[in-house]
C-alpha cells in the first residue's frame, strides 16, 4: 500500500459506461495502470479508443447521471471515484489540471484572459487583486506569451490558435498542479505551432517538476516525448510500455497496424501503406472476444470468442493483450 | 520528368481577395504553377496560407480577382452559366469534412449519380450499372448499401462515396482539399492506397492539398509550399524534401513530427506565428520570422527561380543544395 | 495486387452493425394526432354533424349546465355550447391555416432565397424584414383591424398572414443558412448542378422538417392570436360563434354560467397543446444530428 501511495497516479480496473437509447456503451472498459512523478506518458488510440474519456474519468469529470464509473483512480494516494464533488473541486487546479483540444471551448469569450487566470488565482489560493494580477502575468510570461502585460486585457477571440493554447496552459498552471492531463493539445494546430507547444510543455513539465499525460492519436507526437506509452484500442489497454519499446519490440497486432500505416515523411513519395481493414468497432456491439480480432490477419477461433488478458514481456513494465502476439524480434521502424 | 509536355493545368498569378477597402485580405497573392498530365502535385502549408483558397479558385468556387487559369487549354475564368458547370465536371473536387460533404437526406445511390443526373448523360439501365461498378470500385457493396443514406456511414465511407461521386464525369483533374486529415490513421492510409490505385485506372492528375507534410510526400510527385499567399517553393518531392532550399521548408520539415523514437530529436522550432494576411510583411513575407533574413529581404520580394532542374525557390539566399 | 478487394466484405460486416437508432414518436403523439384530426373532421363537417343549429336559441334552456340534452350545456341565449365548440373551430382553423399558408408561401421561398443567394439580395431583404419585426405584431393587426371595415374572415387571414411573413422568413432564412454552408452544396455546384436542382434536391429535404415544426407551432400561435383578437372583438362579428369571441361574451356572466367559458377554453388550449407537442417530436424525429451519438 505504501508503495502505492509513493506513485502519482494509480489507476484500477476503471471502466466507465455509458448508458444510451441504444444500450450500455462500455466507452471505457477496465483499464489499469500506474504512473510515477516527473514522467510523461502518451495514451494513444484512434476515435472511439476512449482515450479522451479516460482521461476525463482519471479527472474525475464525469458527473451525468447516464455514466456509471467503477474501479479505482488514485491521485496521491486520494480515491477519485465516487468522491464528492466538493472534494475533486479541491484537487482539480492543484493536484489535477487538464487541457483539451479546443482552447476555444475552456475560454469564456467575453472575458479578458488574464482576468481568466486572476479568477482562479483569487478563489483557488485567496490571493489578493494585484497580487493575482501580478501573478497571471508572470504566468503568461511562463508559457511565452510576448509583452504579457498588454495580453493580459485580450480577449481569447482576439488570440491566434496557439496563443490561445498557451493561455489554457497558464490557467491549467495557476495551481501548480502535480498532474497535468493533455487532451490532443496540438491537434488543431499548425506544425510549428504545434511543435512550439509540445516544446513548451516539455520544458514547464521540468521546470514545474509535474507530470504530464498526452493523449492524442498522433504517434508522432508522443514518439520522442514520452517515457511509456499507453496503446488503447476499443476501450481498452492493448499494449503498454517504455516508448522505445513499444515502437521497436512492440508485440500486439494492432500497434504494428497503427505504426505502419501512418505515412512518414521519410518514405518516397508513392509509398504504398499498410492498412488495416475495417475500421473501429461499434462499442454498443462488443464481443466476448478480442476488439481487434475482425481487422486482424492473425486472429484465430480463439480471438473471436475470448478477450485476452493483458501479459507480461520480456522487459519489465511492457505488456500486451494478445493470444497470437508479433515475434519476440526487434524491429526498426525507419525503412 | 519535365520535358517539354504542355500542362494539363496552367494558373499564373492567381490572386483571390476577400472583404472590401482597408479590410482587403489577399488570401491567395500572386500564386503560379503548372500540374502535366498524369501527375500529383502537393500542396501544402500552414493554416491561413490561402492553399484551399487556391483549390477552391480553380474551381471557381470562390472568385478570382485577377490572374488566369487554363485547364486543357480552355480559360476556365472566362466561362460562365452552363459553360462553366460544364467546364467544372472536367475537374472535379473532394472536401475535407467527409461527413458534411454528402446530403444526409439522400441514398448514396442518388449522390454518386447526381452528376450523370445533371447532364442526363447516361440514364436508364447504363447508368445503373455505372454506380454500381463505381460505387464497388470504391470498396462499397452496392447491392447491400446504394440505397442506404448518406447519414448512416462512417466518416471513411463518407469519403469513399465522395471519390464515386467525383469518378462519375470522368473528370481529368481532381483537387482533394485535406481529403484524409479528419480520418483515423488507420482509416486515413486506407483512402490514400484507394487514391493512389483510382488515380492509375482513371488516368487522373491530381492536386493534394493538405498541411500534413507525411501525407503530401507519400502521394506527390512534387511538391509547392505555400507561406501567407504565396508559394515559397516548388520541387520534385523527393529532393525537396531531402534538401529544402527555403529556409521555411527547412523548418516546417523541422516542426514534422516522425512516428520513430530515434528520429532526430526537434531541430531548430521556428518562433513566432505567420503574421496576419490583412498586413503582409514588406519584402520577402516570410523574413519576419526567417533567421537569415537581412535588408534585402525587407525591400525586394524574391520570385520563384530555378535553383535545380524542376526546382524552384523564392528566396534571396536559398540554402545550399549540396550534400545532406 | 492489393488487399483492396477484402475491403468490401469487411466493410460489409462492420456497417451492418450501425443501426438508424431512431425513437419512435410514442402514444402521445398519435393520441395529439388523433384529436388535431377530430378537430379538422368536426369542423368539415360540423353541418352533418348531429348536432344542433348553433344559432338556435332555445329560450327554455337558458344557461343549463351539461346534460343529456346538452352535453356542454347552453349559454345565455339559450344556444347549445357544443354546437358553437365545432362550429367554433371552423374559424380558428381557417385562420390557422389561411394565414400560415400566406405566411410560409411567401415568407419560406423569400427565405431560402435570400440565405441560398446571399450577396445584395440578401442583405436588402433581411433588413426589410427586420424593420417588419420591430413594429409590435399585436397592435399593428389590432389598429389594422378596428380600421379595416367591415370586419370578415377573409380580411383576418390576410392580415394575420402578411405579420407572419417576416417571422416564417426569418427562421427559414436561419434554417437554410446552416445548410448552404455545408460542403455538400458546393459538392453539388461542383458536379454541374443548376441553382433551381440544389434548391430543389440539396436544400429543401434538410429544411423541410425544421419548416414543418415551425408550421405546427406557427398555426398554434395564429389561433392563439386569433383568439386574443376575439376576445378584443376584433374577430370575426357575432353571432358567428369563434372560441376567441365565445369566451370573450362568455366574460360577463362568468360567475352565472363558468360552462360558458370552460368549454370554449379547453378546446382551444387542448388544441394548441396538441399541435405544439407534435412538432416538437417531430423536429426531434428528424433531426438527424442527433441520431448520432
Amino acid at each position: 500500500m505504501s508503495v502505492e501511495q509513493e506513485k502519482l497516479l494509480v489507476v484500477k480496473d476503471l471502466a466507465t459506461t455509458f448508458h444510451t437509447a441504444g444500450g450500455d456503451l462500455p466507452a471505457v472498459g477496465g483499464v489499469s495502470f500506474d504512473m510515477e512523478r516527473n514522467q510523461t506518458i502518451g495514451i494513444v488510440g484512434e476515435s472511439g479508443s476512449g482515450k479522451t474519456v479516460l482521461s476525463r474519468t482519471i479527472m474525475g469529470l464525469q458527473q451525468r447521471t447516464n455514466v456509471t464509473v467503477t474501479g479505482s483512480v488514485l491521485l496521491s494516494g486520494f480515491e477519485m471515484v465516487g468522491a464528492s464533488e466538493d472534494d475533486k473541486r479541491k484537487r482539480w487546479g492543484t493536484e489535477v489540471a487538464m487541457i483539451f483540444q479546443d482552447p476555444m471551448t475552456s475560454l469564456n469569450p467575453v472575458m479578458k484572459v488574464g482576468k481568466q487566470i486572476d479568477e482562479t488565482l483569487r478563489v483557488r489560493l485567496g490571493m489578493s487583486k494585484v497580487d493575482a494580477k501580478a501573478r497571471a502575468i508572470e504566468l503568461l510570461e511562463l508559457v511565452g506569451i510576448p509583452s504579457p502585460q498588454y495580453r493580459y486585457d485580450a480577449y481569447p477571440g482576439q488570440l491566434s490558435g496557439g496563443m490561445r493554447q498557451r493561455v489554457v496552459i497558464a490557467i491549467a498552471l495557476a495551481c501548480s498542479p502535480q498532474l497535468l492531463l493533455a487532451d490532443e493539445p496540438t491537434t488543431g494546430l499548425d506544425v510549428t505551432i504545434q511543435a512550439q507547444i509540445l516544446n513548451l510543455l516539455e520544458e514547464l513539465k521540468e521546470r514545474l517538476e509535474m507530470s504530464v499525460v498526452l493523449v492524442t492519436h498522433d504517434l508522432g507526437v508522443v514518439a520522442t516525448r514520452t517515457s511509456r506509452i499507453i496503446v488503447m484500442y476499443a476501450g481498452r489497454i492493448v499494449e503498454i510500455g517504455s516508448t522505445r519499446e513499444v515502437f521497436a519490440g512492440h508485440r500486439m497486432p494492432y500497434t504494428r497496424a497503427l505504426l505502419e500505416s501512418s505515412p512518414k515523411v521519410s518514405n518516397a513519395s508513392h509509398t504504398r501503406l499498410t492498412t488495416i481493414p475495417g475500421r473501429p468497432p461499434n462499442l454498443l456491439k462488443l464481443t466476448d472476444g478480442c476488439s481487434f480480432a475482425p481487422r486482424c490477419s492473425y486472429a484465430t477461433d480463439k480471438c473471436r470468442v475470448e478477450r485476452p488478458e493483458l501479459q507480461a514481456a520480456d522487459e519489465p513494465g511492457h505488456m500486451f493483450a494478445c493470444w497470437n502476439p508479433l515475434p519476440k524480434t526487434r524491429r526498426t521502424v525507419r525503412k | 520528368m519535365t520535358e517539354t509536355r504542355e500542362p494539363l493545368l496552367k494558373v499564373s498569378d492567381l490572386v483571390v481577395t476577400f472583404g472590401m477597402g482597408r479590410h482587403q485580405v489577399a488570401a491567395v497573392a500572386g500564386v503560379s504553377f503548372e500540374i502535366y498530365e498524369g501527375e500529383t502535385l502537393g500542396l501544402v502549408g500552414e493554416s491561413g496560407c490561402g492553399k484551399s483558397t487556391t483549390g477552391k479558385a480553380l474551381m471557381r468556387i470562390v472568385e478570382p480577382s485577377s490572374g488566369t487559369i487554363e485547364l486543357d487549354g480552355t480559360d476556365v475564368i472566362a466561362q460562365k452559366g452552363k459553360a462553366l458547370r460544364n467546364i467544372r465536371t472536367r475537374m472535379q473536387m473532394i472536401f475535407q469534412d467527409p461527413i458534411s460533404s454528402l446530403n444526409p437526406r439522400r441514398r448514396i445511390k442518388d449522390i454518386v449519380a447526381e452528376p450523370l443526373d445533371c447532364w442526363k448523360s447516361v440514364t436508364g439501365d447504363e447508368r445503373d450499372v455505372l454506380i454500381s461498378d463505381l460505387l464497388t470500385k470504391v470498396g462499397i457493396d452496392p447491392k447491400v448499401y446504394g440505397n442506404r443514406y448518406a447519414r448512416q456511414f462512417s466518416g471513411g465511407q463518407c469519403q469513399r462515396i465522395s471519390i464515386a461521386r467525383s469518378l462519375a464525369m470522368r473528370p481529368k483533374l481532381l483537387i482533394c482539399d485535406e481529403m484524409v486529415s479528419a480520418l483515423d490513421v488507420s482509416v486515413q492510409a486506407q483512402i490514400l492506397n484507394l487514391l493512389e490505385d483510382l488515380k492509375h485506372e482513371y488516368g487522373l492528375t491530381l492536386l493534394f492539398i493538405a498541411h500534413d507534410l507525411a501525407v503530401v510526400k507519400n502521394v506527390s510527385d512534387r511538391v509547392a509550399v505555400m507561406y501567407l499567399g504565396r508559394i515559397c517553393e516548388i520541387g520534385p518531392a523527393d529532393t525537396l524534401y531531402e534538401a529544402p532550399a527555403h529556409p521555411y521548408t527547412k523548418f516546417l520539415l523541422g516542426a514534422a513530427l516522425e512516428a520513430d523514437p530515434d528520429s532526430p530529436v526537434h531541430g531548430e522550432v521556428l518562433g513566432g506565428e505567420p503574421p496576419s494576411p490583412l498586413n503582409p510583411p514588406s519584402g520577402c513575407r516570410f523574413r519576419t520570422r526567417c533567421p537569415f533574413a537581412t535588408e534585402k529581404c525587407v525591400e525586394i520580394e524574391p520570385q520563384l527561380e530555378e535553383v535545380a532542374p524542376g526546382h524552384h525557390v523564392a528566396c534571396h539566399y536559398p540554402l545550399t543544395i549540396s550534400k545532406k | 495486387m492489393s488487399n483492396f478487394p477484402q475491403f468490401s466484405v469487411l466493410e460489409e460486416a462492420i456497417l451492418v452493425e450501425k443501426p438508424e437508432a431512431k425513437e419512435p414518436l410514442g402514444i402521445l403523439f398519435w393520441i395529439c394526432v388523433g384529436w388535431i384530426g377530430l378537430n379538422i373532421v368536426g369542423a368539415l363537417f360540423a353541418n352533418v354533424l348531429p348536432i344542433e343549429n348553433p344559432l338556435f336559441q332555445n329560450y327554455s334552456f337558458i344557461n343549463s349546465g351539461p346534460s343529456l340534452h346538452h352535453l356542454f350545456g347552453t349559454d345565455d341565449l339559450g344556444r347549445d355550447i357544443l354546437a358553437r365548440v365545432i362550429y367554433g373551430s371552423r374559424v380558428s382553423l381557417s385562420v390557422g391555416a389561411g394565414a400560415m399558408v400566406i405566411g410560409f408561401g411567401v415568407g419560406a421561398p423569400l427565405g431560402m432565397l435570400a440565405a441560398y443567394r446571399r450577396g445584395r439580395f440578401d442583405t436588402i431583404l433581411t433588413n426589410v424584414m427586420y424593420v417588419l419585426l420591430a413594429f409590435p405584431a399585436i397592435i399593428a393587426t389590432i389598429a389594422i383591424l378596428s380600421f379595416w371595415t367591415p370586419r370578415s374572415l377573409f380580411k383576418i387571414i390576410v392580415v394575420i398572414g402578411v405579420a407572419s411573413i417576416p417571422l416564417v422568413y426569418r427562421v427559414i432564412r436561419t434554417a437554410t443558412l446552416s445548410v448552404a454552408t455545408k460542403d455538400f452544396i458546393i459538392a453539388a455546384k461542383v458536379q454541374g448542378a443548376t441553382d433551381r436542382r440544389i434548391i430543389f434536391r440539396e436544400l429543401t429535404p434538410n429544411i423541410a422538417p425544421i419548416a414543418i415544426s415551425f408550421l405546427l407551432i406557427g398555426v398554434a400561435t395564429v389561433i392563439a392570436l386569433e383568439g386574443a383578437l376575439a376576445f378584443l372583438g376584433l374577430s370575426v362579428n357575432p353571432p358567428t360563434p369563434s372560441w376567441g369571441n365565445m369566451i370573450n361574451e362568455a366574460r360577463t356572466i362568468l360567475q352565472v354560467n363558468p360552462w360558458l367559458v370552460i368549454f370554449p377554453s379547453a378546446a382551444l388550449c387542448l388544441f394548441l397543446l396538441c399541435l405544439n407537442f407534435i412538432g416538437d417530436r417531430l423536429r426531434h424525429h428528424f433531426d438527424v444530428t442527433e441520431v448520432k451519438l
